[in-house]
């Protein structure tokens, strides 16, 4: 049997701006089929490694290898503002060998555009032009496609749109790579994972190995007695527990941990009035991989000053 | 590949307000223009053949072609062609545009490419709308010539449109230094504005010194190539110098142009880094220095304007706008051979006889025999004449010696008199 080629494979990537360091021998392989979350905090490295995917800057050291059509974009996706949706994408297929303009019309229904194809990109909201920007991906007829943060500035029924539209895609053979800083955005859609942070490879691997070493979630816990809830925290080792600005508790606890804390509060006579999920295990893991200095430590603490880091 | 980029860049211009408002003021302007001399009686003397713009279409094509080698040229290619890289940075659609299957070298070629159709687009425009407006509104009568030579209607459409059609070339070389610095800056400001800047110092520094190679090496004087063209025997050496001027600042620009563009990176848009003053007090100093430097090249070398040259062309041009004046009033022009006419010309402030300037006098001595209506004898006919760079001139007569601005013919018609204001040029080679 032959070994698979992978679709791309970037090897010992370093790049420098100046004195800051963006890509520090970066590794990246992702085979056909694949879908690939790139994911990192601000600054990570993850637009400039899809940036020299694309041949838009070049390495200091390291090579890419690829051996099938690229596509995507990067950063959010532009286009000519005084033109039509339609237009653009004209524009687009005449630069392209492999584009067929006569697919836009499809391209543009699959994206949900079809009622704006006339319409001027000008006037377009950003999650309009991210369905755009794959439209556009698309009409190369991609077998590699790189999207950075296609989910930006989509509603969530957006986001399950663009989800299953990448799945498709893989299950077509298309390699798939998605850049992210919120890994719950993407962990629905994406096999594996390469995490970024400072410009080095820190974790990479599927989605069981990433799960399997999860510490902790993130929750909020409204009780009957909240005051008696947190002195039971403090005597119980595997959970950690702090209180918000508003009052409320936030806490972190693996599944086993919570579900031998629930059972603690009902012998207690203290009743769950709701339990809240604010940090899944796979972004507790993605905190705890990039908490060097550069991304937030999931703590407790950390939790309680800023309940929205799931969001971040 | 390269003629779908241009397709591509092609659509994006036409589709652009600064280039539809261009492709209006090409077509309307001239007839605007026309329409405003025909209701007014003065007339633009400064500019070449300027006193005939009344009597007939062809010349003010003449008089349109100086404005715009001066003005229109420069702008023409600054607003096709400033824009079209730098738009691309704004806009932030370079990555767009890299991340498809042309290549960068592709890329480069379609968008210059469609950017010089579109100036040479809008030169020819240009030239057919002079040509029609002034025709149609002030007459197809013949035109003088550069050298007093009559150029009559069939001949002067081709002579108009070969002067046109040469100034595509000097026009390719300003779009060339538009995108030049469309690329160099990511400014569209630059590119627009840079291009008629240029054009701008180079007419400052056609007034500076007298040397003549390094006149001809600024490819702004191009535009004066068409002098050759309606000249009655073509300047053919100017032609061909002019040419190879042209080619190779269309090559330095658009190789400069590439070698820049081909080793940048797209690290990102260059929208909310504002102005880099350091960069721009670099190249502000840098732009002085050479203009300076220009300027003193242009007083070092040889002059071609001198006293011979100028006596030979103006004895010429004399002679032919005597016979022309005498065809206006009716008269049996004298033959050539006939009209015995020679001219001494000097300067009042240099005494090497030599060089540009508006300190010339010419005398000129006519054996008046020939001349039906004149007493025999010897008439000497002083003129004033300024001389500039290019080896053009304006000469003027008082009024008193060669008659007023208007003649009556014997049947009563005003007449332009030819011989009060006269324009020339000399081959400085």
């Amino acid at each position: 049997m032959l070994p698979r080629v992978p679709a791309i494979k970037a090897s010992g990537l370093r790049k420098s701006y100046g004195t800051s360091v963006a890509l520090d021998g970066v590794e990246l392989t992702v085979e056909p089929g694949e879908v690939r979350g790139l994911l990192g905090p601000n600054g990570a490295g993850k637009t400039t490694l899809l940036r020299i995917l694309f041949g838009l800057v070049r390495p200091d050291e390291g090579i890419v290898d690829s051996t099938g059509r690229l596509a995507g974009f990067v950063e959010d996706p532009t286009f000519y503002p005084n033109l039509s949706a339609q237009a653009n994408l004209e524009i687009l297929a005449m630069l392209d060998r492999e584009s067929t303009p006569t697919r836009i019309p499809d391209l543009l229904r699959s994206v949900g555009l079809t009622s704006r194809g006339r319409h001027r990109v000008g006037g377009f909201s950003t999650g309009m032009r991210q369905r755009l920007g794959i439209a556009a991906a698309l009409l190369r007829n991609p077998q590699v496609l790189l999207l950075d943060e296609p989910t930006s500035g989509l509603d969530p029924a957006g986001i399950r749109d663009v989800a299953a539209l990448l799945r498709e895609l893989a299950a077509d053979g298309v390699a798939v790579v998605v850049s992210s800083h919120q890994i719950g955005e993407v962990e629905s859609v994406c096999d594996t994972f390469t995490i970024l942070s400072r410009g080095r490879v820190v974790w990479s691997g599927d989605v069981e190995a990433l799960r399997a070493q999860a510490t902790g979630s993130g929750f909020r816990i409204a009780t009957s007695d909240d005051d008696r809830t947190l002195e039971l925290i403090r005597s119980t080792s595997n959970v950690e527990a702090a209180r918000t600005q508003r009052g409320d508790v936030v806490l972190i606890a693996t599944e086993a941990a919570l579900d031998d804390f629930v059972l603690a509060l009902a012998r207690k006579d203290i009743a769950v009035r709701r339990l809240e999920l604010l940090v899944s295990p796979l972004e507790s893991t993605f905190f705890a991989l990039t908490h060097d200095g550069a991304g937030p430590a999931l703590t407790a603490d950390a939790l309680a000053d800023n309940p929205s880091l799931a969001a971040q | 590949m390269t003629a779908a980029v241009f397709r591509a860049e092609w659509r994006k211009l036409t589709a652009q307000l600064s280039t539809r408002l261009l492709t209006l003021v090409c077509a309307l302007g001239p007839l605007a223009y026309v329409l405003v001399l025909k209701t007014q009686s003065g007339v633009p003397t400064d500019a070449l053949l300027g006193v005939w713009v009344h009597t007939s279409g062809f010349s003010v094509v003449f008089v349109l072609l100086v404005f715009a080698g001066s003005w229109g040229f420069p702008v023409l290619a600054g607003v096709a062609a400033g824009d079209s890289f730098a738009s691309e940075y704004r806009l932030g659609t370079w990555k767009t545009v890299l991340t498809r299957s042309a290549t960068r070298g592709e890329v480069f070629a379609g968008k210059v490419l469609a950017v010089v159709a579109l100036s040479e687009a809008l030169v020819a425009l240009l030239a057919l709308s002079s040509l029609v407006s002034s025709v149609f509104i002030i007459g197809r009568q013949p035109a003088v010539g550069i050298s007093g030579n009559l150029v009559v209607s069939g001949h002067a459409v081709l002579v108009v449109l070969l002067s046109w059609l040469w100034d595509a070339l000097p026009v390719l070389a300003f779009t060339s230094l538009a995108v030049l610095f469309s690329v160099a800056t990511r400014s569209g400001i630059a590119g627009v504005l840079g291009p008629v800047l240029v054009g701008f110092a180079m007419q400052l520094l056609a007034l500076v010194g007298g040397s003549t190679w390094a006149h001809l090496l600024l490819v702004g004087s191009a535009f004066d190539g068409w002098h050759a063209i309606v000249s009655e025997h073509p300047q053919y050496d100017l032609l061909v110098v002019s040419a190879a001027v042209c080619v190779v600042w269309t090559a330095v620009c658009l190789g400069t142009a590439w070698l820049i563009l081909r080793g940048r990176e797209f690290a990102g848009t260059v929208e909310g880094r504002g102005v880099d003053w350091p960069r721009l007090l670099r190249g502000s100093v840098a732009a002085i220095g050479g203009l300076a430097l220009a300027a003193f090249a242009c007083t070092w070398g040889p002059t071609g304007v001198t006293g011979d040259r100028l006596e030979a062309s103006f004895t010429k041009t004399f002679s032919n706008l005597v016979r022309y004046q005498q065809q206006l009033l009716g008269r049996p022009a004298p033959p050539q051979s006939a009209l015995l006419a020679y001219t001494t010309c000097s300067r009042a402030t240099n005494d090497t006889n030599e060089g540009p300037g508006g300190d010339w006098t010419c005398s000129v001595q006519v054996l008046t025999s020939a001349v039906t209506g004149a007493t025999p004898g010897q008439v000497s006919v002083p003129y004033d004449v300024d001389v500039q760079s290019n080896g053009c001139y304006r000469a003027q007569a008082p009024p008193a010696v060669v008659g007023t601005k208007n003649l009556t013919t014997e049947d009563g018609r005003d007449v332009l008199n030819p011989l009060l204001t006269i324009y020339g040029c000399f081959n400085t080679l």
